[in-house]
This record gives structure tokens, C-alpha cells and sequence, in this order.
């Protein structure tokens, strides 16, 4: 499950430290947020459609509320609940993500995902009483493997190396009658009345 | 839009109809000044009516009091679940994953009017012993839209009476009126847009046929205002910005070359007060934005964190008094400002009691928005050695300094990026209403209390985006919170009581001549002595109490409503301090007891 460690960290991984493992996960968040890395074309331009593979993940990215902290456009950001990091500008792997919603990251507010995570299942080989107040939160909904694999994919496809959020984004997402999506529109979008909404009686 | 014609004008002899139809015959023991019309005599004489709840903070003067006596220290032992309903609007929509109940039921001639957190209006007929729904009006709320730029939970904290017609707002910025027979909308308006971050959750106040709306956003880069809506036309009478235009008087509090009053904050999402003496409405003001960040926006950053007194005709503003100028904790004004006369030397004091998230709590003299005294109402507070006593600004605070640091070693700052900080940023005290009793002359305040660690975030301009928090950082939560129900003898101006709970005070009080009621979030509904604040009665209602007690009276009989439903900010932002109420299912219930 651990993506694949530098030389120093498996010899650290070899002995089940668990404060080093922690130190670990933090390496290699930090490594992610410094690396640059060149915006992935297929992040912007693919879009969620009928027939789109990763609809199913898209869905589990609604239904686990990843998007009450990433936000639909996955740039999460500050606020009330902290610093949710940018999936937009993550160099995680298919794998680390995986491993990540799995078990969280222990000492932020992202949750772990999975069923008996830190128990049964080893999260970045500790187990609760290893993680101890390292320990992340419980998720309010618990995925299976395979909704791990498809948020995972979907975040890859549509979310990851993306831009800006652009309105043809917001509204393959929400596919739906609200007005979320209104401000991404670029003006030739907006139609002639779009700025009578407000202020004024109807 | 939508119009729909021919329910504004059904005529009296119809409604007078439905109403006896509905009170099964009742309408003879209708007292004869209880019409069926709310107007601006009702208002202004509810204590004529002390059955009747009419007023969100249930008088002008939000005093949350009532004469009701039948339950007192003797008999509340006895009170019991007399009915309940399940409601709705839990579901998810933006960054929520489900709604909670804030609000307090508006009651008029043995009907209640309350709302769930997406703005769904129920009416309930309490006759004869048990709930009844007799209408729901659901606004559509546009989950998604609104609930992505709510910081705080979906919330609504309730309606407002005029006429035949119910006043209540949306999530999404509208300000809609039902009629009350039928429950159709008569007419809607926008008032705010969820396209700049703003949103509505507060309660309409009522004045002179006009509803006042207060606006939410301060934690996405709005520019707070109150904005009046004529109730006869629709059309918008004033809308008074908190924060100064370019020019305007306090403009020159804001020094930044960011132009950061733009995005200055100033929200006002708690229902104020009125003094109809002086036809002045006083509104409490939020937060600057970024809410950590404040050497982003040095100056004392008016109106924010204020009580702002407006002429009501006008909007004009009469006078402020800030509480935390340049303030780098997001400690928000926006509570009710409570109007009290009391005993002076030179005659009646006529004051203006607001108990802010900073942990202080202010009496200032309303004609002229000068302090008159104050104290710290939590057990602990850091960021300042307290109130100046002469101005009562916080004795740190320096005039010549543009941006403040009060006690800097726990102050955040671009210094001091990671601090621990008392009161934490929810208070103090936060929307949650307080409560005065005008016979003991005590003022009794839901207290939350919070230490919280905040991690400051450098802004500039270039992070200032639509629809994006723009705070300046954010809080967590390593620290355990607890509550307290806590009074204040008005005429000393001194703690005369304290009711420490294990958990913070989400929900607001209710005062009558001789009880508190209260809630907590871990479910229980209590009833305290109103002068030693000692337990009489507890009661469980499996939910979490967020919202404040009301009660009324129907066919001559004295009943308590509650909403519970835990949601707001709480169980998303703030939960880690108080892990026991993760159990804390959501949920959506009106409870209403009697003896």
C-alpha cells in the first residue's frame, strides 16, 4: 500500500517507526507542494460525460463529501477548516492517492476512508496505538476499495494538473439547474440579463 | 420571480373563515386585540399579547423574556413532551453534508411559524394539545450555490410576521413573503448574491413596513450591509454598507493600498433591535476580512466588529462603537444588542448590552454610543489585559499604531503565524441569543468556552477570488470547549451567577419571571433558577440543541418549542474540541413541552 519510498524511508519503514513514518508522509507531502511539475493537458480539456469512465468516481468525490474541504474544483484551500491542500496542484500518484484516502494523513484533518484503517488494515505501518494522536479522523462515510480506486482515477482525469476551474468543469460536475457555476462563465457565457439579478425588485 | 396573483388580496371575511375553520370554532376566545394582522401597533405592544411570540428576539428590545408564568420554579419539575415534529431541510448542498435548526418559532394565536436550515416555512396549528401541520412553503433553495459559499452551516434562524404575510429569507439571498392562510409566496425579491459570497441566514426584524435584512460572507470577501425592503412595493428603501465608501465618514480606517475595504467583511447575519423612542435600529456588525491577516488591512477597519445604530426611516448611521478595532481574531460583533432602561443618577440609563465573541460584555449608553462599562463574561481570555475603563477599548490598543498587535505574544500576526488564542474565534459568544429579565435586572449570556490555535496565512490581493474563503488563515481545535450559562446584574454591571455546562452554549436562553431555559448541544433542554442558575429540570431530546428555547401560549395553556438539530458551524469546523459530539446524529425535530 505505501507508494514507493526513497532509500532512506524504507530503511525507516523496515523497522515500523512510527513517528518516522509520520515524518515520512510529511516528507513526502512537502516534496509534493515543492516539486513544480507542467500542467497536464488531459486535466483540463477531459471532461466528465455519460459514457466517462470515472463518472463512478466522481460520484464517490460527491458522496464522501471530498468536496466539503477540496471543494467541487478540488483547489481546496484555507478557511474555517484549515488548509485543504490543492488536488489541482498535487504530484501525488495514482497509489499515493489511494493510500491517502485510504488512511488520511495523520496530524491534518484529511480523514482515512477505509474500513478497519490503523486496525486490520496498516496505514504507513502503524497501527492506532502507533498513530496515537497522530491518528486521523474517521471519515463520515467509509469507502470500499474499488470507490477508492475510482475517486482516485477520477481525481487523475478531471482534477490533478488541471488549471483554473473553468464553467465547462462546474457544470460536467453539477449537471443540474443551479446557478454554482454562473461566475466561471466568460462574459460571451453570461446572457444579457445576468447582472439584473440582483437588488432589484422583481 | 414568480408573482402569484390573488393571495394578497383574499379578503379579511375569508381569512377570519379559515380561521375558525382551523381553530375548530376557537376564534370566540381569541382575545379581541389578537387580530390576525400583524401591524406596526402589535409590534411595538407585544407585552399586551404574552401569549403571542411575535418578534424573532420576542420584543424591539430582544429581550427573550416572557411573563409567562403558568411553568415557574414550583412546576417546571412536572413539565413534560406534550408534541413533536419531524421536519425537514437536513439535506446536503455546497461544502455541507446536511443542515441543521437554528431557528426560533415565531407564535401568534396558537400557530407556529418556523423555518428548517434551507428556508422551508412550516406553519403549525398547537390547538388542542398536539402539532398539525397546515402548510409548507419551500423556497427551492439553491443548495449547491448557497451552501458552497455558507461558512457556517445551512442555516435559517427564523420568520417575521406583517400583515397576512410571513417574511422569511433564503440561504441564496431572497426575501420572500407568504401568505399566511394559504402558504403560497405571495412575492419574492432578491436582496443578496450568492455570487459575492454573500447569504442570508438571519430572521427579518419588522419596523414600520419595512423588513430589515442583515447579510453573511465576511469569510469570502463580501463588503457587509443592512438593507431595508419596503413591504407594500418590494422595492429596496436603503441599504447602509458597513464598511465606508471611498470618502465616507471612516473610510480613513482602512490604510491599506490594497484596497481591502472592497473585500472588507463587515457581515451583520444576527437579527438587531429597535428603539422606537428615537426611531433607531441598532445591528451588530462581524468580522474584517481577511479574518487573521490584519496587517493585510491596517486602520481600525470600521464598522467591523461594531454595534452600528441606523435611523430607521433612513438608514443613516447615528453612531458605532467598536469592540476589537484592526481585530486579527475574527471576532465578530454581530450579536443582538439588547435595549435596556435601568436606574441612574441622572435619571433612566437608557444602554445597549452586547456580549461579543471577543469574551467581553459592553453596556453602552444608546442615545450616544458611549461605553458605560464593561467586563470579561469567560473564565479566560489572553489576547488582552482588558477594557480601558474610561473608553473601554482593549487597553493595548494604540491609536497611532495602524496595525495591532494587543498582547502580541499570542496575537496572530505575520510574526506569529501559529497561536494559541482565548477566546477562540467562535467566542465568547457567539449568534446564540441572550436573554434579560427586566424584573431581576439580569442579563443572562450563552457562553462558549474556547481556546483555539490559528494559523495565519500571508494574503494579497492576487488570492482574493470569487466564491473562495478569504481569510487570511484558519483555526483547530487541540484544545477541549466547554460552556456556561452566565449572568450579569445590569445595574452593577458585575457576574452575578454561572452555570458552567460540559459543553458550549450553541443554542441561546429564554427567560421568564422566575426560570432560564437553555440547551446544550449534546441534546439536553434544561430549566435553571433565575437567580441561582441552579438545575430545576432536564430533559433529553437525543438531538443536539442549536437553537433557542420560545414559549406561548394556545386555548389559555403555557407551552416551551425548541428546534433541534445540531448543524451549523460546529459539527463541521469546530467538532474536534468537543469529540463527544461526534455522535451527535443530524437531525431535524420541533419539541414543544408542557405540564
Amino acid at each position: 500500500m505505501p507508494g514507493p519510498p526513497t532509500s532512506s524511508t524504507r530503511d525507516v519503514m523496515m523497522i515500523f517507526n512510527a513517528s518516522s513514518a509520520i515524518a515520512r508522509i510529511l516528507l513526502m507531502s512537502v516534496v509534493a507542494l515543492i516539486l513544480s511539475m507542467p500542467a497536464v493537458a488531459f486535466g483540463q480539456s477531459a471532461q466528465a460525460t455519460a459514457s466517462d469512465p470515472t463518472n463512478a468516481g466522481k460520484a464517490v468525490f460527491s458522496k464522501a463529501n471530498c468536496m466539503g474541504c477540496h471543494k467541487w474544483h478540488g483547489n481546496g484551500g484555507g478557511g474555517y477548516g484549515g488548509d485543504a491542500l490543492s488536488l489541482r496542484k498535487t504530484q501525488l500518484t495514482r497509489e499515493q492517492i489511494i493510500e491517502t484516502v485510504s488512511c488520511g494523513r495523520p496530524t491534518t484533518g484529511m480523514p482515512f476512508f477505509v474500513r478497519g484503517a490503523y486496525d486490520e488494515v496498516k496505514c504507513y505501518g502503524m497501527n492506532r496505538a502507533e498513530a496515537g494522536s497522530h491518528m486521523p479522523p474517521e471519515a463520515g462515510t467509509l469507502l470500499r476499495q474499488k470507490d477508492i480506486e475510482a475517486v482516485a482515477d477520477y481525481v487523475l482525469a478531471h482534477i490533478k494538473g488541471a488549471g483554473e476551474p473553468t464553467y465547462a468543469e462546474c457544470v460536467a460536475f453539477f449537471s443540474s439547474t443551479s446557478r454554482v457555476c454562473d461566475i466561471y462563465k466568460t462574459q460571451a457565457q453570461k446572457p444579457d440579463d445576468a447582472t439584473t439579478s440582483t437588488g432589484k425588485s422583481q | 420571480m414568480e408573482r402569484l396573483s390573488g393571495h394578497a388580496t383574499i379578503t379579511r371575511r375569508a381569512r377570519l373563515l379559515a380561521i375558525a375553520a382551523a381553530t375548530g370554532g376557537m376564534l370566540a376566545a381569541l382575545p379581541a386585540f389578537a387580530a390576525d394582522e400583524v401591524n406596526q401597533e402589535r409590534l411595538l405592544n407585544v407585552d399586551k399579547e404574552p401569549g403571542n411570540w411575535l418578534h424573532h428576539h420576542q420584543n424591539y428590545s430582544a429581550h427573550r423574556f416572557s411573563s409567562l408564568k403558568e411553568i415557574n420554579r414550583d412546576t417546571v419539575k412536572n413539565l413534560k413532551v406534550a408534541w413533536t415534529m419531524h421536519l425537514g431541510g437536513i439535506e446536503p448542498g455546497g461544502i455541507w453534508s446536511h443542515g441543521g435548526l437554528e431557528g426560533t418559532p415565531i407564535a401568534e394565536n396558537g400557530f407556529l411559524y418556523v423555518t428548517d436550515g434551507w428556508g422551508s416555512v412550516y406553519k403549525i396549528d398547537a390547538h388542542g394539545g398536539r402539532g398539525q401541520l397546515v402548510w409548507k412553503m419551500d423556497p427551492k433553495t439553491d443548495r449547491d450555490w448557497a451552501g458552497a459559499v455558507a461558512c457556517c452551516g445551512v442555516d435559517n434562524r427564523g420568520v417575521a410576521l406583517w400583515g397576512n404575510l410571513v417574511i422569511s429569507h433564503t440561504l441564496d439571498g431572497r426575501l420572500i413573503a407568504t401568505n399566511k392562510e394559504t402558504g403560497q409566496v405571495a412575492w419574492q425579491r432578491t436582496v443578496a448574491d450568492p455570487d459575492k459570497g454573500e447569504v442570508i441566514t438571519g430572521a427579518p426584524l419588522i419596523v414600520k413596513n419595512m423588513a430589515i435584512t442583515g447579510v453573511a460572507g465576511a469569510e469570502y470577501g463580501i463588503r457587509g450591509w443592512i438593507a431595508a425592503t419596503d413591504l407594500t412595493t418590494q422595492k429596496e428603501l436603503w441599504r447602509t454598507h458597513t464598511i465606508p465608501g471611498k470618502g465616507e465618514a471612516g473610510s480613513d480606517t482602512w490604510k491599506d493600498s490594497n484596497n481591502a475595504a472592497a473585500s472588507g467583511g463587515g457581515s451583520t447575519w444576527v437579527t438587531g433591535s429597535y428603539d422606537p423612542a428615537t426611531d433607531t435600529i441598532i445591528w451588530g456588525v462581524g468580522n474584517p476580512g481577511p479574518d487573521w491577516d490584519n496587517e493585510y488591512r491596517p486602520g481600525d477597519n470600521l464598522y467591523t466588529d461594531s454595534s452600528l445604530a441606523l435611523d430607521a426611516t433612513t438608514g443613516k448611521i447615528k453612531w458605532h462603537y467598536q469592540h476589537t478595532p484592526n481585530d486579527p481574531y475574527d471576532y465578530d460583533s454581530v450579536a443582538e444588542n439588547v435595549l435596556v432602561d435601568i436606574p441612574g443618577p441622572s435619571g433612566p440609563r437608557k444602554l445597549a448590552l452586547e456580549a461579543d465573541r471577543n469574551g467581553f460584555a459592553y453596556a453602552i449608553d444608546r442615545t450616544t454610543g458611549k461605553f458605560i462599562w464593561g467586563l470579561p463574561f469567560v473564565k479566560k481570555v489572553t489576547w488582552t489585559k482588558g477594557l480601558d475603563p474610561e473608553s473601554g477599548k482593549p487597553i493595548e490598543y494604540d491609536a497611532n499604531k495602524p496595525v495591532q498587535t494587543y498582547i502580541a505574544s499570542v496575537t496572530p500576526s505575520r510574526t506569529n503565524l501559529e497561536t494559541d488564542i482565548c477566546p477562540g474565534n467562535m467566542g465568547g459568544k457567539n449568534w446564540p441569543p441572550t436573554a434579560y429579565n427586566p424584573d431581576l435586572k439580569l442579563w443572562y449570556i450563552p457562553v462558549i468556552e474556547s481556546c483555539n490555535r490559528i494559523k495565519v496565512e500571508v494574503m494579497t490581493p492576487d488570492k482574493l477570488k470569487p466564491r473562495e474563503f478569504w481569510t487570511g488563515g484558519g483555526p483547530s481545535q487541540p484544545f477541549k470547549i466547554t460552556g456556561s450559562v452566565t449572568a450579569i446584574d445590569v445595574t452593577t454591571g458585575k457576574i452575578a451567577g454561572k452555570m458552567e455546562t460540559p459543553f458550549p452554549n450553541l443554542g441561546g436562553i429564554l427567560a421568564t419571571p422566575d426560570l432560564v431555559f437553555s440547551g446544550q448541544p449534546s441534546g439536553e433542554v434544561m430549566a435553571l433558577d433565575a437567580k441561582s442558575l441552579q438545575k430545576l429540570w432536564e430533559f433529553n431530546t437525543g438531538g443536539g440543541v442549536n437553537a433557542p428555547p420560545m414559549t406561548f401560549t394556545v386555548d389559555g395553556k403555557q407551552y416551551l418549542a425548541i428546534l433541534v438539530g445540531l448543524g451549523g458551524a460546529w459539527d463541521k469546523w469546530f467538532i474536534d474540541s468537543t469529540p463527544e459530539l461526534k455522535k451527535i446524529q443530524p437531525g431535524s425535530m420541533l419539541y414543544v413541552f408542557a405540564l
